[in-house]
């Protein structure tokens, strides 16, 4: 739970500490499916505005940064979950990013990477990291409600 | 006399409500101006050369005001590159960021530099008399000053063309007006006028029947990612092609640097505009 809002994370897949984000094994090929997770989400609101500034194949490294995002609560910037090639970007959500906010775990996904996914964690690591920060996250928000 | 003036809306890439909400509550009121044709196009930097956009703002022959989600320097530049040219029209508007110190400090540099004796690329490229104003929509949250602007720039173009050209030589004259817009004594009786005419003109975005249509252009490109040549600081000095390596840049008949493939540019790489020793190349979205 997230104060009064329950937060959803399904325990098919793994997730990504830094930067919120679900990754899933594609069906046939050798890269994880990244999107957000409903933390992430819930965090951001409305998405209004999603860019990449890198492109299709190329060669990314934890950390880096790759993009921008728009939202109702937030403009930040985008890191790459994990090192690997970056082979595929979700293009629909360049011109309707709404889609995030319908469906983050499935056809809300942001972009696929291949790679060994060694540093992902799993649901119940991830929980607990959520636990872990939700103090300071909790005084985020009112940080900027008092604003 | 009047003269007509054609005022393009440039859109933004951003899904925002209250951007969206500012580009509509400017049609909504343009549409009410005399003297005014509007335009509405897709983001500028993203509209292809042969698209139907670029193709709309290159019919336009005579004054325009821009309009766009961009700092007016690259609107004029990105608008150059696709032979819509014209002189510089200056806005009294501030733009985004003008008024910090750092960045006044900034801009003599660059004003230093520029009256230094080095060739300019655009001192040789003459541009024709009419006059093309950018302004940038993330500087103000309101449509009403950049409406009172546009009506500001519509009297200084429908008045006798005495001393318009005044301002080649130097600075505009700002001080005093530019002081007596920011602080308008009166903003109370035009903006009412203009909440009448916004409701006339239908809440959905559908003009009044009455009014003069809007021309809307739609094209589906997708996101772009290009250097943008300013040719008021460009020496031709052929740094950027040198170092490109893939063959976005070229030279025309006159052996004179352009973008000549700006689709072979990889997105996110901006070190051509590093290199550049003259700060002329811009990337509008980095």
């Amino acid at each position: 739970m997230m104060g009064q809002y329950e937060a959803r994370f399904p325990t098919d897949r793994r997730y990504a500490k830094k930067n919120h984000t679900w990754a899933q094994r594609s069906e046939g090929r050798g890269a994880w499916r990244f999107g957000f997770s409903a933390y992430a989400v819930r965090l951001l609101q409305d998405v209004y505005f999603l860019d990449w500034q890198v492109e299709e194949g190329v060669n990314v490294t934890e950390g880096q940064e790759i993009g921008f995002i728009e939202s109702k609560k937030a403009e930040s910037d985008l890191y790459a979950p994990m090192t690997g090639r970056l082979v595929r970007f979700n293009g629909e959500l360049l011109d309707d990013p709404s889609t995030i906010n319908v469906d983050n775990y499935g056809a809300g996904w942001l972009f696929e990477i291949e790679g060994d996914g060694q540093n992902l964690m799993t649901p119940e690591e991830y929980l607990a990291h959520l636990e872990s920060v939700w103090e300071v996250t909790q005084r985020t928000i009112k940080g900027q409600m008092n604003e | 006399m009047t003269k007509r003036i054609s005022v393009v809306l440039s859109q933004g890439q951003s899904r925002n409500p209250e951007k969206r909400k500012l580009e509509e509550d400017l049609v909504a009121a343009l549409i009410m101006e005399s003297g005014v044709d509007v335009t509405v196009v897709p983001h500028l930097y993203d509209l292809t050369p042969d698209g139907t956009g670029m193709l709309a703002l290159r019919n336009i022959g005579g004054d325009a005001v821009i309009l766009s989600w961009l700092y007016p320097r690259a609107a004029r530049w990105v608008l150059d590159r696709n032979n819509i040219r014209g002189q510089e029209g200056i806005s009294l508007l501030k733009g985004l960021g003008e008024g910090d110190e750092d960045d006044e400090d900034l801009e003599d540099e660059l004003e230093d530099e520029a009256d230094d004796d080095k060739d300019r690329v655009a001192d040789s490229r003459p541009n024709p008399p009419r006059k093309i104003y950018c302004l940038d929509l993330r500087a103000y949250d309101d449509a009403n000053t950049y409406v009172e602007e546009i009506r500001r720039i519509v009297r200084e173009n429908g008045t006798p063309l005495v001393q318009l050209t005044g301002w080649l030589g130097g600075k505009p004259k700002n001080g005093e007006a530019m002081q007596r817009f920011l602080e308008p004594t009166n903003d109370t009786h035009l903006g009412a006028a203009r909440e009448t005419g916004r409701r006339d003109a239908g809440g959905n975005g559908e003009p009044a029947p009455e009014a003069p249509p809007v021309v809307r252009i739609e094209e589906n490109a997708g996101r772009r990612w290009y250097p943008v040549i300013d040719y008021s600081r460009c020496t031709n000095c052929m740094e950027c092609i040198d170092f490109c390596l893939f063959g976005v840049y070229g030279v025309d008949n006159v052996e004179t640097i352009l973008v000549e493939q700006p689709d072979n540019c990889r997105k996110g790489c901006p070190a051509c505009s590093r290199v550049c020793p003259e700060n002329a190349i811009i990337f509008p979205q980095h």
